[in-house]
């Protein structure tokens, strides 16, 4: 007996944890904390009349509105996608798959940009939508579009390895005992990728709340139609108004961490529906 | 009939997969299909659920047309070799889907369950998740799940593959007893023989998309018509004998026949056969006169293995007059293997190196015609090319024989015919060339039966035609077709041709022709085949039809030895396909029956 510890498959696990603890701290806990402090140095009715004034109210309806309605977007045709993806082969497949990750590597002012030199009202589409009555570029649509945008390959990647995982042999199954397509599908595909398909929308929902770069050009940014809460706080700091900023980021950070915690919730009663998958 | 199968064929990518099987099973049955992996058996059962479609054919369940019918109309049970259950649902949710997809009351749904679960013994289960439960456990779930609709026909897909030995047995007296109970018509596929005589009423051995054999098991292991099924099922010596008027002759040694033999070759003259001797027939003497049954051989002990219940042994067979024409597996290596009873071992006790005396106790002579290759030539270096072409070699590997070759610097060659030499037995082999019609004439005339022409580099062929000349020559010419697509994966298509200025009356003959052969072809050897009737000069039409496509063979059965230089020259010489003739100049009846 050399040593009186446990030996451990992987080693250095005193280093890797110091350092996690020490790298989330810096990057994560102090900046949010220092964001929680200079709120709470503000005066309780100070405090309400900048989170509650129509301006910011309005801001909070767009921002979660329009990232909860593109997280959703994302949900359903993100799991088409991924579906196409895993369960078809056909020429350029690889192509598209690689085109899902472009959102990612665009810079966001960028895909800003493209979106609303192509929706706005003399734009490719904008001006075909603009006949029919619609308007995409400076309203709430265009957010929405924007957002959608940014969020699908989290939808996508997330769902892809469930789905991989989703044997075959279980629908045939299923359609031997009777079971017609939607009713496969209802009961067989949905309840196992249900996790993942949360996963995915919780984090195109994180991404398109923190969007700025490519909200800004397409939103056409009217106070109380069509700005985004983080634009409210980069005017706020512009304006030297360090606190009020600080006290949206705050309801920002409540807000996204409820649903956050409400969604993760939900992933951990789904997975305990279906323990011990890997076995 | 619960399932009726008629010429079902399944391609993938042109490749036939399942190839033209028909197959009959009878209500209450126990049908077990048995081959090696990529046989095509797991294809034709997900045909029969309805999971997979057919190219051709027709499926039927309990005399209902069900080829276009959806796998969820069609009222099978399908269990999968890896279980697959729902995992995110209880045992009690898994065995009642098919119940809930029927909308039947949650009252009823319990009753069923309660009576499912007690039929797999796996009472008090229901609210267990299948993570929760042991392998053999989950495979009983699923099979409750199959039976939970009362289906017509329950379809099991390796279903012990993923288990172990014990678990796997009990699971296996589960399953027939089950079976037993409900009397439902039930296949099972395997690649586990003994699996397959543990359980089957009958067992079908496929091979290659082919339905090669059917029968009762103790049937196909004492009397296997191929090759393929006497190795599959159990350990089999294959032997190449010559079978005479007096019995059958193993190099010098000869074993009198016996009732265990069926005569199958009435000919005159000597036949070289293929006989399959079973390890456990085999006896094992230190002397001649201590042999209680016939003398086959004598050898060498080469490797001594204790298994348990038997002694197993490998017998390196002398080298000389008496080891001669005995080949166990192709590879010319003359082993033999027996086993040994512990009886048999207290009563003469052997070790490596050991000198003894081989006999047998019974021998069984596969009905095929094709025994072995000899791979003959002007020169011995040209057979030795011969021998490496990868269609014969393909063949003999397939059909576990061996190729010899034979030097004949006078091959093709006109002059006297008396020649004292060794008669041409089994398949002669020659390549395709310009004088290859010569050479044909040369061995005809030399008595041999079989010759393949071959092309350089032909591959394995996709589509095989049969045709022959001679109305005398159906029977051996489809027993050789048969005994050749056994081991290719080629469909068969049998050409008959009559002449252009056929009168129509007459012609009604050639559709009744095409029909008995079809109809012959599938009754005794279960081969089937495509036909076709063409008008028009033999060799020109069968050089059109082959010159279509590529990958192409042809069979030819002829009666005449001289002079056929003239009709059917072309189709020997030109390079493009392979030809086996198939030469026969006695009658019908002088010709080897059944498959």
């Amino acid at each position: 007996m050399r040593s009186i510890r446990q030996p451990s498959v992987l080693p250095g696990f005193a280093l890797t944890f110091g350092f996690t603890t020490f790298f989330l701290s810096t990057i994560v806990l102090i900046p949010l904390a220092a964001l929680v402090l200079m709120t709470a140095s503000m005066h309780w009715h100070e405090f309400l009349h900048v989170v509650l004034s129509p301006r910011a109210l309005g801001s909070y309806r767009l921002s979660f509105g329009a990232s909860m309605l593109a997280a959703t977007i994302n949900l359903v045709f993100g799991f088409i996608i991924a579906w196409t993806l895993v369960r078809y082969e056909f020429p350029g497949r690889k192509l598209i798959d690689a085109l899902i990750d472009m959102p990612f590597a665009l810079p966001t002012a960028v895909s800003g940009i493209a979106l609303t030199s192509v929706f706005a009202e003399n734009g490719w589409i904008g001006s075909y939508l603009h006949t029919l009555g619609i308007k995409v570029a400076y309203t709430w649509v265009g957010v929405t579009v924007a957002l959608t945008l940014i969020g699908l390959p989290f939808a996508v990647r997330s769902v892809q390895p469930a789905l991989l995982e989703v044997q075959r042999d279980l629908e045939d199954a299923a359609e031997t005992l009777g079971a017609g397509w939607f009713y496969v599908f209802r009961r067989i595909i949905l309840p196992t990728v249900l996790p993942a398909l949360l996963t995915g929308f919780t984090l195109a929902f994180a991404r398109a709340v923190g969007e700025y770069g490519s909200v800004i050009f397409i939103a056409g940014n009217l106070p109380m139609k069509t700005e985004i809460t983080p634009l409210l706080i980069v005017i706020r700091l512009e304006e030297f108004d360090y606190k009020g900023a600080a006290a949206l980021g705050f309801v920002m950070l409540v807000i996204s961490f409820v649903v956050l915690l409400t969604i993760n919730l939900l992933q951990a009663w789904g997975r305990r529906r279906i323990v011990a998958v890997s076995r | 009939m619960s399932i009726t199968l008629d010429q079902v064929t399944k391609r993938y990518q042109g490749v036939p997969v399942v190839n033209d099987v028909s197959l009959d099973i009878g209500d209450g049955e126990f049908f077990v299909l048995l081959g090696p992996s990529g046989s095509g058996k797991s294809t034709l059962l997900r045909a029969i659920a309805g999971l997979a479609g057919v190219d051709h054919g027709r499926i039927s369940l309990h005399g209902r047309d069900v080829t276009h019918v959806a796998a969820r109309e069609r009222g099978v049970g399908l269990v999968f070799q890896n279980y697959a259950l729902f995992r995110h649902m209880t045992v009690a949710d898994n065995i009642e889907f098919a119940l809930r997809v029927r909308r039947m009351r949650a009252k009823d749904r319990r009753k069923r369950r309660q009576e499912l679960l007690r039929l797999v013994a796996l009472e008090g289960m229901d609210q267990r998740l299948p993570a929760q439960l042991s392998g053999g456990q989950q495979q009983r779930v699923a099979v409750a799940r199959a039976l939970a609709h009362n289906p017509e026909v329950l379809l099991l897909d390796e279903p012990f593959g993923a288990l172990d030995a014990k678990i796997r047995e009990e699971l296996r007296r589960t399953i027939r007893q089950v079976q037993r109970e409900l009397g439902i018509t039930t296949v099972l596929v395997t690649h586990d023989q003994e699996e397959a005589f543990a359980l089957a009423d009958r067992i079908g051995v496929m091979n290659l998309g082919r339905l090669l054999e059917m029968g009762r098991p103790h049937e196909l292991y004492t009397r296997p018509a191929t090759r393929f099924v006497a190795t599959f099922l159990g350990a089999a010596n294959l032997i190449l004998a010559r079978q005479t008027r007096d019995g059958i002759r193993f190099g010098q040694a000869s074993v009198a026949a016996s009732a265990s033999m069926p005569g199958l070759f009435h000919a005159d003259r000597e036949h070289e056969v293929v006989a399959v001797v079973r390890p456990e027939e085999i006896e094992i003497a230190p002397a001649r006169d201590r042999l209680a049954s016939s003398y086959l051989t004598q050898g060498q002990v080469q490797e001594l293995l204790f298994t348990g219940a038997l002694e197993r042994i490998r017998i390196r067979i002398d080298e000389g007059a008496d080891g001669a024409g005995i080949s166990s597996d192709g590879s010319g290596s003359a082993l033999l293997e027996a086993t040994r009873t512990q009886h048999e071992q207290r009563a003469f006790r052997i070790r490596p190196g050991q000198q003894v005396i081989v006999g047998v106790r019974r021998i069984h002579i596969l009905p095929t015609p094709l025994s072995s290759f000899t791979a003959c030539a002007p020169t011995d270096g040209l057979a030795r090319a011969l021998v490496h072409e990868p269609l014969l070699a393909e063949l003999a590997l397939r059909m576990k024989t061996r190729i010899s070759t034979r030097a004949e610097p006078r091959l093709g060659m006109p002059g006297a015919n008396g020649e004292a030499q060794a008669a041409f037995a089994g398949t002669t082999v020659i390549a395709s060339h310009a004088d290859a019609v010569f050479q044909v004439e040369w061995l005809l005339q030399r008595g041999a039966e079989e010759i393949l022409i071959l092309p350089r580099d032909a591959a394995s062929p996709q589509r095989v035609l049969i045709h022959w000349t001679d109305p005398a020559l159906r029977r051996a010419t489809l027993a050789v077709s048969a005994s050749i697509l056994r081991h290719l994966s080629a469909e068969a298509l049998y050409v008959d041709i009559l002449p252009e200025q056929t009168p129509v009356a007459q012609r009604s003959h050639g559709m009744r022709a095409l029909l008995d052969a079809r109809s012959e072809a599938q009754a005794l050897h279960g081969l089937e085949m495509r036909t076709e009737l063409h008008f028009g000069e033999v060799s020109g039409e069968l050089s059109r039809r082959l010159a279509e496509l590529p990958g192409q063979m042809l069979i030819l059965g002829i009666r005449e030895s001289g002079a056929l230089a003239a009709p059917l020259g072309p189709l020997f010489s030109s390079g493009r396909w392979p030809v086996l003739i198939v030469h026969r100049q006695h009658d019908g009846a002088a010709e080897p029956a059944g498959p």
